[in-house]
């Protein structure tokens, strides 16, 4: 009997469905004191004296802090990706003499209760001297980030082709908009030193190096605790200011400090995804052959860099040549400072501009040259593994022509085009995606109970993807057990093991993959317990999305008639649970193409702050989604599995956008496809 | 997002409540459904001093043929309601579990210009009926609303009822809207009341306030050209030809 | 002030400020922390509780209001052939939303006779989720309605 491949439903529902799951904001340990945030009102601005006496002396205020209190406290690390310049912006604690966007932290205020820190937040505001707010990220005069990277003959490519195709593209700042918002308690124990931390975080490990090195501590006096975790989507791997600030306050106070952030608060300072403007140039032979790829990427960083914010922008232009055999490519990326909270991994994280951008452009070739964009892209899909790309990233397996066949059967693309539908424009659109996940390493520790149990820890740690079902699965397969007798455990930077994180789908490949080597050492010693550490290189999943749209002229009013995912994700441990995965990434997907988008006025002021400006999709709106893997194992790791939890949202965007613009006939918009944006683009 | 502290009073009373907002005036504010006002405070957009909360008054949930009274919920109006376009227009507010608490009353004093039931009101031809300790008034709805957000309601004022007056034998009526997402505020709306004596458009989200549009009774019978005038006031562009397919939708609709 | 209400079958008695919202209320004061606050302005569902049998926004209640009535949270839903259809359905996965979707439609499978599909996705609009996509949280109401037979 073999549990992994087998679609079990999940053995750790029960606290979910009951209620009894316990999240950051469900904790509540003894003397705790809240936290609340006086937030800077305008998007630039220098900061005058900082009157925090009236809120100091507010009923239940313990303590107020300024950047003044927290001088030997720094700002979070940022990773900087190879060959990337980065800009010394980390993002200070609390704002000093100047804010850089509304919303920046400007002080934190430690109440009795959460309505008392937030009474007495209101009483400190600065003098402000309003300063010039930069919102384009094309206009602005700072960049944070720069990049450029060149391979293969760029210039021969584009004097070769005989068409080059150049356009440009605007995708809009995102919100990741978990269901749970952030958080965290810090407590400290005078006794002996430890710092605890519970996190509503991606996995502890990440945020432990980042505060050891925020408040100058040894990680050893740290440690870092994962309650249950209402989603992340990339909004949760960077520690921000206000956790930093809130550690540093628990520090100084001796009570445990709660900061559970508000809906408000996420949509202002939580930080943000996507935001980049792109000039591509695409040189194809007028037989239909790609020679080449050019591009420059204006991303739309924010006011600092926190950890992760140059990342997205080197993965989308790692990425630039997508799922084709591109020899040669050029891409420059500045990233502008902008007066607007900053950006960082949001589901896709630089995956979904990359597919944006080479998905638009082949299709535009394929109109320019009257070439049907499906054929195009099969005249120019890799075909043979692995497969070196112009920027060296080698993709491991893969089967792109038959996810592009499987996607066009699904969504009856052939059907469709010879399709009538009077007074309607129809529209029919496809995406390939290339999603990067793994690399790095994992660890696991396995170890058999006296009653027959195996416990296995985890450096995995979930937000919803239900590890501790898919790991039961490969350790019951590895050992000959039920997964219900297997236990699986996370979260916990004491009980550890250490690990990299939970991000970029890389949990089912090397989190798994660690837990499958720690249980065939288990069985193979024949021990108590063992452990294993997996490392892998870069894995590459893949897939293709086709939509079918129709657009009511009169209105604008777009309906989705066809919407098909085909995933390559390599072996999937547990289909139901991937499944889950797809619908939920394509709903997101949906969301971006369709709905969402943060906005700014010229001054910097943010306009989507609440989900009336900034709507999710609801079940009303999510249309039917014919689904199927392809499953081209993965060479680099035992379980052939590579990250299966981005997909949608890296092609849905893109098959839809390429739908509606083939609607429109021709006519290139960007997202979000708004009923207006549509209307107007008929016109 | 909590709220700034604020004083509570939950009177049993009608008298108890029009004294109280006879004495605080522009510092309180009447809690009814709370599904606008309770929004508000969260984000600190208004700071009552005192919210009087009528729950608990007696008599005050009246629905029947021509009324409506402060505290009917919006759930009660959906299933209630012995105007049909009331029950229809009802369907669209929100949610459920925002229809189960929040008041048609409470709507209208709110005066979203997005709001169905103002809207639906309007081309009803509805009237307020308002009550103070200084006495009661009757406003025509049409000049109850003046604005966004904005009422001719004095702050000691309750909005006491909604008067719907009957419709004409043959009265066909109907209601359409678009909104991005489920439930939430429309793009654009249209209720129609066709009678036989004249044809009654009023628009939603299209203006600062619902917008009434008077027609001939024989507009009815070509429900593309009676959208057409119904919007021919409107800046062109997306919204009026939204609204227009609206009109026209709600009159083939119409019952 | 003083409130006196039921909660899941118990009474409850609380000195509670006015401005004390039912869902803080609740997690806070009462550690039923099953009902979660998702957005404080009515959205995303997170909070639904039932009062006196109803489906209503718990952050959008204060708790004074809730003085003298009836409230049943999650802690204290009995609905077996509901949670029973998540689960098989895979219709949850970080969990947060699930409280609420499961006393929407607690409510709604109680007065709904024979819902289709439309129906369903209409009863589900009033909730928020962002991680599952929907789909296996319609195929669980459709379960959950008796539409169709449990997934073997």
């Amino acid at each position: 009997m073999s549990y992994v491949g087998r679609p079990l439903a999940r053995g750790e529902d029960e606290r979910f469905l009951s209620g009894r799951a316990r999240y950051l904001d469900d904790l509540h340990p003894d003397d705790l004191l809240h936290a609340a945030f006086a937030r800077s009102l305008l998007a630039h601005a220098r900061l005058g004296d900082l009157e925090v006496e009236a809120a100091r002396a507010q009923p239940g205020v313990v303590a107020v802090l300024t950047a003044a209190d927290l001088t030997d406290v720094l700002p979070p690390p940022v990773v900087e990706p190879p060959g990337m310049w980065v800009a010394d912006a980390g993002h200070p604690i609390l704002a000093a003499s100047t804010a850089r966007y509304a919303g920046e932290p400007i002080a934190l205020v430690v109440a009795e209760s959460r309505a008392l820190a937030e009474d007495a937040a209101e009483l400190v505001q600065p003098d402000y001297e309003p300063l010039q707010a930069v919102v384009d990220p094309r206009a602005a005069g700072e960049a944070l980030t720069r990049w450029e990277k060149s391979g293969g003959d760029v210039d021969r490519a584009f004097a070769e082709a005989d068409v080059v195709v150049a356009r440009s593209f605007a995708l809009p700042r995102l919100v990741a908009a978990p269901m749970e918002t952030r958080g965290a308690i810090a407590q400290h124990d005078p006794d002996g030193g430890l710092l605890t931390v519970w996190l509503s975080f991606q996995d502890p490990h990440r945020p432990l190096d980042q505060l050891a090195h925020c408040l100058g501590r040894p990680p050893e006096s740290i440690r870092v605790v994962l309650p249950d975790v209402g989603g992340a989507f990339g909004s949760k791997g960077a520690v921000g200011p206000e956790v930093v600030a809130v550690a540093a306050a628990a520090l100084r106070l001796g009570r445990p400090v709660k900061w559970a952030e508000d809906r408000l608060e996420n949509f202002l300072a939580a930080y943000q995804g996507r935001g980049l403007e792109a000039d591509v140039e695409l040189g194809v032979t007028r037989k239909g052959r790609l020679l080449g790829v050019r591009a420059r990427l204006y991303a739309d960083l924010g006011a600092y860099l926190i950890s992760t914010t140059a990342i997205p922008m080197h993965t989308a232009a790692m990425l630039i040549t997508g799922a084709y055999d591109i020899p040669a490519a050029e891409v420059a990326v500045v990233g502008a400072r902008t007066n607007k909270v900053p950006t960082g991994p949001y589901r896709g994280a630089g995956r979904p501009e990359a597919a944006y951008l080479i998905e638009r452009m082949v299709d535009e070739a394929a109109r320019e040259l009257g070439v049907d964009p499906v054929e195009l892209r099969r005249r120019n899909l890799v075909r043979a593994f692995p497969h070196e790309t112009p920027f060296g990233w080698t993709y491991d397996s893969g089967d792109y022509e038959r996810c592009l066949d499987r996607a066009v059967e699904l969504a009856e693309l052939d059907r469709f085009r010879t399709e009538k539908r009077p007074g309607r424009r129809l529209g029919l659109g496809v995406g390939m995606l290339i999603e990067r996940s793994g690399g790095n390493w994992e660890s696991a520790v396995a170890r058999r109970e006296p009653d027959g149990r195996v416990v296995v820890r985890t450096g995995s740690s979930p937000h919803g993807q239900g590890h501790e079902t898919t790991f039961a699965q490969i350790v019951a397969d590895e050992l000959g057990i039920e997964p219900t007798a297997v236990e699986i455990l996370w979260g916990d930077t004491e009980a550890g093991p250490a690990g990299v994180g939970t991000f970029g789908s890389r949990s089912t490949a090397m989190g798994g993959s660690a837990v499958l080597e720690a249980a065939r050492r288990l069985r193979e010693e024949g021990g108590m317990e063992a452990a294993a550490v997996f490392e892998s290189g870069l894995l590459f999943s893949s897939g293709c999305y086709a939509a079918v749209v129709e657009i009511d002229p009169e209105t604008g009013v777009l309906e989705i008639l066809r919407l098909a995912a085909v995933d390559d994700a390599g072996r999937i441990v547990n289909p139901l649970l991937a499944h889950g995965q797809v619908v939920g990434a394509t709903a997101q997907g949906l969301g971006q193409a369709l709905v969402e988008a943060v906005r700014h006025d010229e001054s910097g002021q943010p306009l989507t702050i609440s989900f009336v400006d900034y709507p999710l999709l609801t079940a009303w709106e999510m249309p039917e989604l014919r689904s199927a893997f392809v499953e081209t194992p993965s060479p680099l790791n035992p379980l052939g599995a590579k990250g299966v939890g981005e997909g949608g949202s890296i092609a849905a965007p893109v098959a839809i956008a390429n739908a509606v613009v083939d609607a429109l006939h021709g006519v290139s918009v960007d997202p979000p496809f708004t009923e207006a944006k549509l209307w107007e683009a008929l016109r | 997002m909590k709220p700034p502290p604020f004083e509570y009073a939950a009177p049993h009373s009608l008298d108890e409540a029009l004294a109280l907002l006879a004495e605080h005036g522009d510092d309180a504010k009447v809690l009814a459904g709370g599904q606008s006002l309770v929004p508000l405070l969260n984000f600190r957009l208004t700071r009552p001093a005192l919210l009087v909360d009528i729950n608990r008054v007696e008599g005050l949930d009246g629905l029947e043929r021509g009324r409506i009274g402060a505290l009917v919920r919006t759930r009660r109006v959906e299933r209630e309601a012995a105007q049909p376009l009331l029950r229809r227009a009802a369907t669209f507010v929100g949610h459920p579990q925002i229809r189960a608490r929040g008041t048609a009353c409470g709507s209208v004093a709110h005066a979203d210009p997005a709001a169905e039931l103002p809207c639906a009101l309007l081309a009803l031809g509805a009237g307020v009926r308002l009550r103070s300790t200084r006495g009661e008034r009757e406003l025509l709805l049409d000049d109850f609303l003046v604005g966004p957000f904005s009422t001719a309601l004095e702050p000691d004022e309750l909005l006491l009822e909604l008067e719907v007056p009957e419709q004409p034998a043959g009265t066909r009526v109907g209601f359409a809207e678009h909104s991005r997402i489920h439930g939430d505020f429309a793009l654009a709306g249209a209720a129609v009341v066709a009678r036989p004596d004249g044809l009654v458009v009023s628009l939603l989200a299209v203006a600062e306030r619902p917008l009434r549009v008077d027609l001939p009774a024989e507009a009815t019978a070509d429900p593309g050209e009676a959208a057409s005038l119904a919007v021919r006031d409107l800046e062109p562009g997306h919204r009026r030809a939204l609204a227009e397919a609206l009109v026209r939708r709600a009159l083939e609709g119409a019952e | 002030m003083k409130i006196t209400l039921e909660v899941n079958g118990g009474t409850v008695e609380r000195e509670v400020e006015p401005r004390l919202s039912l869902a803080d209320l609740l997690r806070h004061d009462l550690r039923l922390t099953g009902t979660k606050i998702g957005c404080e302005h009515g959205v995303c569902g997170a909070c639904t509780v039932h009062l006196d049998g109803e489906a209503v926004r718990a952050c959008l209640l204060l708790a004074v209001q809730a003085d003298g009535h009836r409230v049943t949270t999650v802690e204290g839903l009995e609905a077996p052939e509901l949670r029973a259809a998540f689960h098989e359905a895979h219709a949850l996965q970080c969990g947060f939303c699930t409280p609420g979707f499961l006393m929407s439609m607690g409510a709604f499978l109680r007065e709904a006779q024979d819902p289709d599909e439309s129906a369903i996705r209409a009863a589900l609009a009033g909730n928020l989720c962002r991680c599952t996509g929907y789909l296996s949280l319609v195929e669980a109401v459709k379960q959950a309605a008796g539409r169709i037979a449990p997934r073997p």
